[in-house]
């Protein structure tokens, strides 16, 4: 239990060059397996290592419901500053915890409300708001439904509308919105994890967009609709972004583009060397965290021993 | 742009789906419409019956009002429950922290900069 604790801690940011690299190279597909799994690996190896050391850093402070042998001086030796490490990690967990419920809580109520909506509306797959700015979105649940403003549909043609259907579709069919909250509550865990998100979260849009391009039979046709639809949204004043533009052109962009190859980047591009980082730094996460639980397992037998 | 996809994946269409798009359709109308002219702008090649089942599958379902016209019925959306509907959930699509909470939608706010060369790709390559 020495410094190798710490690596969960640190190994996140492994998969900032994948995060940034993979959606324009992948495959959508590929590109959300890829990165939930590293997420998943990263978020949960950081915070086990946090638990570790807030359970040996608290476990001397008075008033903690632990065996007296934790506080033993050879526990506490083998962590240098222990209590203060232990109480920082104890507070990490603390904020990531409530991060989690707050996520959690707030899905749960934003479903129920836009539900008890559009229960009103009548049993159909798709409800239309006859007011409102122009909106489209997805919502799942046991009968998932498809939220659309007139006001959106008034700005598409036949074609482009069956787009946007597919598109929600697909996202209903797939459970993203499941693959977003993981993302999400990851993020909670680590937030060296956000630019995961963030790619993530445009992938599962990627991912949409190609499966309305195959329903519609037209990748241009999807194009069209989601270049249309954003121009019928609110247009924000902002800082100079990216060469490649902000989400919506860059889904436009690819769109028009051919289509992604579907295989896995060699070891020697760009995207492929992300890749490789990013692997390479959950493997040793992983390692990193079951090394440290075997430390302090052996460390606790050892303080039992010398009782 | 109905030729370009002439035989296409349209034939394969789930009767949820097929409700949609001619929920979609008659929203968009500004008039009541009947089975023939919903059958005549939907993309695909879809029997006259089903169209006429759709429609008083959609009229049951309270989402669809009709009148007679002639020997047949226009239908036209239902406003009042929609609108019930669209009230009680603007409060959650008002408060920007709710939304995310929920799934992404269709497409995110752009910027000034994401405007323009949105606006070049669509006229390079959208037609």
């Amino acid at each position: 239990m020495r410094w190798i604790v710490y690596l969960p801690l640190l190994l996140p940011i492994t998969s900032v060059p994948v995060a940034r690299l993979a959606a324009d190279h992948l495959a959508p597909r590929r590109v959300v397996v890829l990165l939930t799994a590293l997420t998943c690996v990263l978020a949960l190896c950081a915070t086990i290592s946090l638990g570790l050391l807030t359970v040996v850093g608290t476990a001397q402070l008075p008033g903690v419901p632990l065996p007296d042998h934790w506080s033993d001086p050879q526990v506490r030796a083998s962590i240098p500053n222990v209590q203060v490490i232990g109480s920082l990690a104890g507070a990490a967990l603390a904020s990531a915890l409530v991060c989690v419920a707050i996520v959690s809580h707030r899905r749960r109520r934003a479903l129920a409300a836009l539900r008890a909506g559009v229960a009103t509306a009548g049993d159909t797959e798709l409800t239309v708001l006859p007011t409102g700015p122009p909106t489209a979105f997805a919502l799942p649940g046991r009968r998932p439904r498809i939220v659309v403003s007139a006001s959106m549909l008034a700005r598409l043609d036949a074609d482009e509308r069956r787009a946007l259907l597919a598109h929600e579709r697909a996202h209903l069919s797939g459970r993203h919105d499941r693959v977003l909250l993981v993302a999400t509550l990851a993020m909670c865990a680590h937030p060296l994890l956000r630019p995961m998100r963030t790619a993530i979260a445009y992938a599962l849009e990627r991912c949409a967009d190609e499966a309305a391009a195959r329903v519609v039979g037209d990748r241009r046709v999807v194009a069209r609709a989601v270049g249309k639809a954003a121009l019928a949204g609110p247009v924000t004043p902002r800082g100079a972004m990216a060469a490649t533009g902000g989400p919506v052109p860059r889904r436009v962009a690819a769109l028009l583009a051919p289509t992604p190859a579907d295989r896995w980047p060699t070891p020697w591009s760009r995207p492929g060397a992300a890749t490789l980082i990013a692997l390479g730094g959950a493997a040793l996460s992983t390692w990193a965290t079951w090394d440290a639980a075997i430390d302090l397992h052996a460390i606790l037998l050892t303080a039992d021993h010398m009782l | 742009m109905t030729e370009s996809r002439a035989g296409g994946p349209s034939a394969r269409r789930g009767p949820g789906e097929l409700e949609s798009e001619i929920l979609s359709l008659l929203w968009t109308s500004p008039t009541a419409m009947g089975a023939g002219a919903v059958q005549e702008q939907l993309s695909g090649e879809l029997a006259y019956t089903t169209v006429v089942t759709i429609l008083s599958r959609l009229h049951d379902k309270g989402v669809l009002q009709r009148a007679r016209s002639g020997r047949s019925y226009v239908y036209a959306p239902v406003y009042d429950e929609a609108g019930l509907a669209a009230r009680r959930m603007r409060q959650v699509l008002d408060k920007e922290g709710d939304r995310q909470a929920v799934l992404a939608r269709f497409v995110s706010d752009l910027s000034t900069d994401d405007e323009a060369l949105l606006r070049r790709l669509l006229e390079e390559g959208g037609s």
